[in-house]
């Protein structure tokens, strides 16, 4: 077989700059029929024009990643270097189908999406903030301006080094993402050190006692929260938060109807001087 | 700063930020203890914009990290309007997140009206993509649903920032010292809202202790966040140690 001569070679900046692309608008188009299918055709624009010089391979590519995507924004650039380096080998001449280029990403979007989700949300946003809580409760500024510099500083570096991995590596750059205990491992850590900061954070900021006292006739009378301070400080807030975890846990993400029952029942506390 | 210019720079504010431009830093622009920042420069009281943006915060910790983008509750809008709203009438931080929840509620219908108009895009682009149109693309990436967010998202916070304050004013005068003590109990529980969600999203049973550990070292040690971090770090890197030793062995 006669294999294409004139292969357009990519480069780093090329790269970099698809990632750019994805990075800034991974949240932006996002619609209910498509997800991010439009940003991720969008972010491939550069390469896909390096690439193809007739318009039907060009229209035809284009098609192609315009079909459902959705990922979390910051793992997913190891999709696109995937794909970017699949596109340049069908380029180049190269076997690679259609099916292969959309089955690798439909295929990949979801257990990067999992790992995502879990480091970049769950665990690296609140603790980030919460670090920095404290000083915005002091009226400071820098609660607000570090979280906002360093949140997106880590990230890019994260999506940085994992679309240039990804393109390089193809397809082994996940095995080894998935596999490697590497990854477990920074999952559990950060689980670890997010949990001990809600704690203290809970600790802190959830704030909740009672003014009940029963007075007896004999002259005595207990003081309700003296009692619960003497089992261990902070039993109502504590409660607070797992009587909430459990109901999540149990019945679903209902967070208007907590707000509510929240609601309902400061009034009802109020009135009644329950708490 | 007249009322008239932070409303129109409030509504730009809530645009730009639930417009999601940059994929992580739009997401940090949109949370409170951020819109506290932008309205401690505008208005001046950098102290009390800060301590409602952190009450705020709290509320709203563990709805980032919720799986799959869609939002149960918008906490730009809640800042936007009372933050400003917050500090223009010096209202205390209890009072400012108690009139915040519903504007955080509003939002998640904002948010379905904007997805469901990203649709057309996606079928423009599916025409441009015929054509081989790369720049039709990134506009209807783009530019197209940013101007069709600010027709959604500007009039909504302009509109209730600009005749707000007057409204606000008059309600605090006549609240009842009842509903005033219920706002302060809703203050002090509703935090644990946000931290509840963060352990439900993290969800690891078996790692639950760590938590109380958090809580009562807080409780009893009154350690402040930083060390918590501090030692919370050291302790996961140790543990992790010791697994890979068993597993190695």
């Amino acid at each position: 077989m006669e294999k294409q001569n004139e292969v357009k070679k990519l480069t780093k900046k090329d790269i970099t700059k698809s990632m750019w692309i994805f990075y800034a608008g991974a949240e932006l188009s996002n619609s209910y029929e498509r997800l991010q299918s439009l940003v991720f055709c969008a972010s491939m624009t550069p390469i896909l024009k390096k690439l193809y010089s007739t318009d039907e391979e060009l229209s035809a590519a284009l098609k192609r990643h315009l079909i459902f995507f959705n990922t979390e924004g910051i793992f997913g650039a190891i999709i696109q270097g995937i794909a970017i380096s699949m596109e340049e080998q069908k380029a180049g001449g190269e076997n690679v189908t259609d099916e292969a280029i959309t089955g690798i990403k439909t295929g990949l979007m979801g257990p990067l999406a999992g790992m995502g989700d879990a480091i970049i949300w769950a665990a690296l946003m609140p603790i980030l903030i919460s670090i920095f809580l404290p000083f915005a409760s002091r009226g400071s500024a820098m609660g607000g301006i570090m979280p906002l510099i360093l949140y997106p500083l880590i990230t890019i570096i994260i999506s940085y080094g994992l679309i240039h991995n990804g393109y390089s590596l193809g397809k082994r750059s996940v095995v080894s993402l998935l596999h490697g205990g590497k990854m477990k491992s920074i999952i559990f850590t950060a689980n670890v050190i997010g949990l001990t900061m809600m704690g203290a954070l809970s600790a802190s900021y959830v704030s909740l006692s009672t003014p009940l006292t029963f007075s007896f006739s004999s002259g005595t009378s207990i003081v309700v929260q003296e009692i619960l301070d003497t089992v261990a400080p902070g039993l109502l807030p504590l409660a607070a938060v797992f009587i909430i975890h459990f109901y999540l846990k149990k019945k679903g993400p209902y967070y208007n109807r907590i707000l509510l029952s929240v609601v309902i029942i400061s009034i009802i506390a109020a009135l009644s001087g329950i708490f | 700063m007249n009322i008239l210019l932070l409303a129109v720079l409030m509504g730009f504010y809530y645009w730009f930020s639930r417009l999601r431009f940059g994929y992580t830093f739009s997401s940090m622009l949109l949370q409170p203890v951020v819109i506290g920042v932008f309205v401690g420069l505008l208005t001046g009281n950098m102290t009390l914009s800060m301590q409602i943006g952190a009450g705020l915060q709290l509320v709203y910790l563990g709805v980032t990290s919720t799986p799959g983008g869609n939002v149960p509750s918008d906490p730009a809008l809640a800042g936007c309007i009372a933050i400003p709203l917050g500090v223009l009438s010096n209202m205390s931080p209890e009072i400012a997140i108690a009139l915040a929840i519903p504007f955080g509620v509003l939002g998640v219908f904002v948010d379905q009206l904007r997805r469901s108009t990203n649709a057309i895009w996606v079928h423009m682009a599916d025409k441009y993509a015929e054509q081989a149109n790369t720049k039709g693309i990134l506009r209807a990436a783009f530019i197209y649903p940013a101007i069709a967010g600010f027709i959604i998202r500007f009039p909504i916070v302009f509109a209730i920032v600009y005749y707000g304050v007057d409204a606000v004013e008059k309600l605090i005068a006549v609240i009842p010292e009842w509903l005033m003590h219920s706002f302060e109990i809703m203050g002090g529980i509703l935090p644990a809202l946000g931290f509840a969600i963060t352990l439900s999203v993290i969800g690891k049973k078996n790692l639950i202790p760590f938590f109380i550990i958090g809580f009562f070292a807080t409780m009893y040690l009154s350690l402040d966040t930083m060390a918590v971090a501090i030692f919370a770090t050291c302790v996961a890197l140790l543990l992790n140690l010791f697994k890979l030793k068993d597993e190695v062995a």
